[in-house]
């Protein structure tokens, strides 16, 4: 089995040499200043707020939040493809080789997508059309792209297909009701790819599959990100997932980003309260059950979130008059392994001490 | 295919065994309906002189079937009679064969009814998608409101109106009839002409009373398809906007086909109200005017046809369903 996949991973790598395809460079990603809202009965509601990150050409990112935390809004700013009711207010997305994909309308937008980002839809929703074989909607987005070699798109589709362990030809000739869910996230990702992009967001790529196809999906992503040398950026809330796959991590809470840095050293001494109290609810194979220690409190919703001071403050162990009034704002330390960022008033003021 | 040509076997069964037991059904009822056109003619002719044997022989001879004999003997003879196409003969139209007034009939009522109800139909999905792409919009708003309002008002009230509107107030359409006498029938422009202007008024008036129930489903039905998730999933793949369109129609359109086919079917019994109203000689007229004059064959057969186009319409609705949704093809699944 894995002698058989090397061997297509060297077949694939030669055939995609020899194609010479108008080699694409994987893109740095720069977000800053993205204020995303939503309209609402209350008025224009942010989702996401003045919300800065980098993402480093060839690494895997991950964002971590809670269910509304606006995590899924930031990705689909990356695409400006928020809906509405929802709009981008403020703030700029630069893609290396696009530009600022905020100001995008029209074909320029509908063109970026699936050529230069690909999208990965979360493994539970339904991102095929129903009516049609996964083969013929590769033959729409070929057209819709203008692919003149519908015959090297399909080519390419089953050998991404074969090299995620699935019978090319087969399931091209499927319809999306005749596929399991693991098979269905791997034809989205290959739907993502096929085009050749080189920027891929993965909405919660692994909710709703069970352990095992979980684990291949993201040996899958972190062997393709590798191969084909992407950018990626990974949604989700399962911190686990994080740690399996992305370079560096950052946490979203109420729409703001509270912490960032490199994965490992996020995860192995946390600065925020609020990254504290995640990782300290995770559970562990190893030890009592009850040292898992839920965080106390809800999160925010659109409206309840605080409009001035600290998101988190509601819920937070650590809190001061401070927060109540004045929004935290990032501090940066930049380290070996990339800039540690971390937004929390009372970081600062202990590390000022 | 083969999958379809079993699933066509099992309907054709399952819908020869409700033909038949419909036929029965509707057998007995017309018969329990008091008044009994045989038996008053056979005493007609017992007062007029004949002797009793002699009488129901005559009437044998002028309506066909046996006057005498039990309800269970004729309902036997009737039931044969089905398979052979044979409904008995029509009191009313001197004993000719039911199948071949109603079949005299059925041109009136089906092509009328086809015309109106797929011009409400093509009318009513393109409305509906334009209802439902702009429903946050005024031109939304009109669309689902006249929907709304004429979906509320009944055939017959529609019927009524347009012909006191356009063959009474302003007279430029017909108000009655099929055709009118003084031209040839056949192919000639005369005669077409006369028939497709008494056309319109009926054919008006199915299509604007189905047209309200098109835009409010396919209204509906493009709603939720927006809402699925591969619609945004196309977007994001940069798919043109004619795929995104097509992908959307084409979904949008499916569950309508099966409101189609059915009210095709119901349509040629919701013709007596239309055609009672523009006098208009098709099936709907022809049962009314069967169930005044007492003409059980008749009854039974009309009553028989529409439930038999209701029938044959399921069929098909389910068979094309199953030629263009392929979830419905069923065969071989992988899983879910």
């Amino acid at each position: 089995m894995s002698e058989r996949s090397e061997v297509t991973i060297k077949q694939s790598t030669a055939a995609r040499e020899a194609a010479a395809p108008p080699r694409k460079e994987a893109p740095g990603v720069r977000i800053s200043g993205l204020t995303v809202v939503y309209k609402t009965p209350a008025g224009e509601l942010p989702a996401v707020r003045d919300v800065s990150l980098t993402l480093e050409p060839g690494s895997i990112t991950g964002i971590v939040g809670e269910s509304g935390s606006g995590k899924s809004t930031l990705a689909l700013s990356l695409l400006n493809a928020v809906q509405p009711p929802g709009r981008i207010s403020t703030g700029s997305v630069e893609i290396d080789g696009l530009g600022d994909v905020v100001g995008f309308r029209g074909e320029r937008l509908r063109k970026a997508r699936g050529q230069h980002i690909g999208y990965v839809f979360q493994a539970a929703q339904n991102s095929l059309n129903p009516l049609k074989t996964v083969g013929k909607q590769l033959l729409d987005l070929g057209r819709s792209h203008g692919v003149d070699d519908l015959r090297g798109l399909v080519r390419e589709a089953k050998e991404l297909l074969g090299r995620m362990g699935l019978d090319g030809a087969r399931v091209l000739d499927s319809h999306q009701h005749e596929l399991s869910g693991g098979m269905r996230q791997r034809v989205g990702i290959m739907l993502a790819l096929v085009l050749n992009a080189h920027l891929v967001v993965l909405d919660e790529p692994t909710t709703a599959l069970d352990m095992i196809t979980q684990a291949n999906i993201l040996k899958i992503v972190r062997e393709v990100h590798a191969e084909r040398g992407l950018t990626t950026l990974v949604i989700t809330h399962d911190i686990g997932v994080v740690a399996e796959v992305a370079d560096r991590l950052a946490v979203m809470y109420g729409g703001r980003l509270v912490e960032q840095g490199p994965t490992r050293q996020v995860l192995a001494a946390p600065r925020h309260p609020y990254t504290r109290g995640l990782i300290k609810a995770i559970p562990r194979l190893v030890g009592d059950i009850d040292e898992a220690q839920a965080l106390p409190g809800r999160p925010p919703t659109l409206v309840t979130v605080p409009k001035e001071g600290c998101v988190f403050r509601e819920r937070c162990a650590l809190r001061m008059d401070v927060c109540d009034t004045v929004d935290p704002q990032a501090r940066v330390d930049e380290g070996a392994y990339g800039p540690r960022i971390v937004a929390c008033h009372a970081v600062t003021v202990k590390e000022r001490a | 295919m083969g999958v379809i040509a079993r699933r066509l076997a099992g309907h054709l069964a399952r819908g020869i065994v409700m033909i038949l037991v419909v036929a029965t059904i509707s057998f007995f009822i017309v018969r329990s309906i008091p008044g009994d056109p045989v038996a008053a003619n056979v005493q007609k002719l017992i007062q007029q002189g004949m002797d009793p044997v002699a009488a129901e022989q005559a009437t044998r001879v002028l309506y066909g079937f046996q006057p005498r004999g039990t309800l269970w003997h004729q309902y036997i003879d009737y039931m044969s009679g089905l398979f052979t196409f044979n409904l008995g003969q029509s009191v009313s139209h001197a004993g000719q064969p039911v199948t071949q007034v109603l079949g005299e009939a059925a041109k009136w009522t089906v092509l009328p009814v086809l015309a109106g109800t797929l011009l409400s139909f093509l009318v009513g999905i393109v409305l509906g998608v334009y209802a439902a792409i702009k429903r946050s919009g005024k031109l939304g708003d009109v669309l689902a409101i006249s929907g709304s309002l004429l979906h509320g008002v009944p055939q017959y009230v529609l019927g009524l109106l347009l012909s006191a509107v356009f063959a009474t107030l302003i007279p430029i359409l017909p108000a009655d009839g099929p055709v009118d006498i003084l031209y040839e029938p056949g192919f000639n422009a005369g005669y077409l002409g006369s028939l497709a202007q008494h056309a319109v008024l009926p054919v008006a008036t199915y299509a604007l009373a189905a047209y309200g129930g098109w835009i409010l489903a396919m209204k509906s039905s493009v709603v939720t398809v927006l809402g699925d998730d591969f619609i945004l999933a196309a977007e994001l793949r940069g798919m043109k906007r004619s795929i995104v369109f097509r992908y959307i129609a084409r979904n949008a359109i499916l569950p309508l086909f099966t409101i189609l086919a059915l009210s095709l079917g119901l349509l040629l019994g919701g013709a007596v109200f239309i055609e009672r109203i523009f006098n208009y000689p098709g099936l709907g007229l022809l049962l009314l005017d069967s169930i005044t004059m007492r003409d059980y064959a008749l009854m039974g057969g009309a009553f028989l046809l529409i439930t038999a186009a209701i029938i044959v319409a399921n069929i098909l609705a389910d068979l094309f369903y199953s030629v263009i949704d392929p979830r419905v093809r069923g065969g071989e699944e992988v899983s879910t």
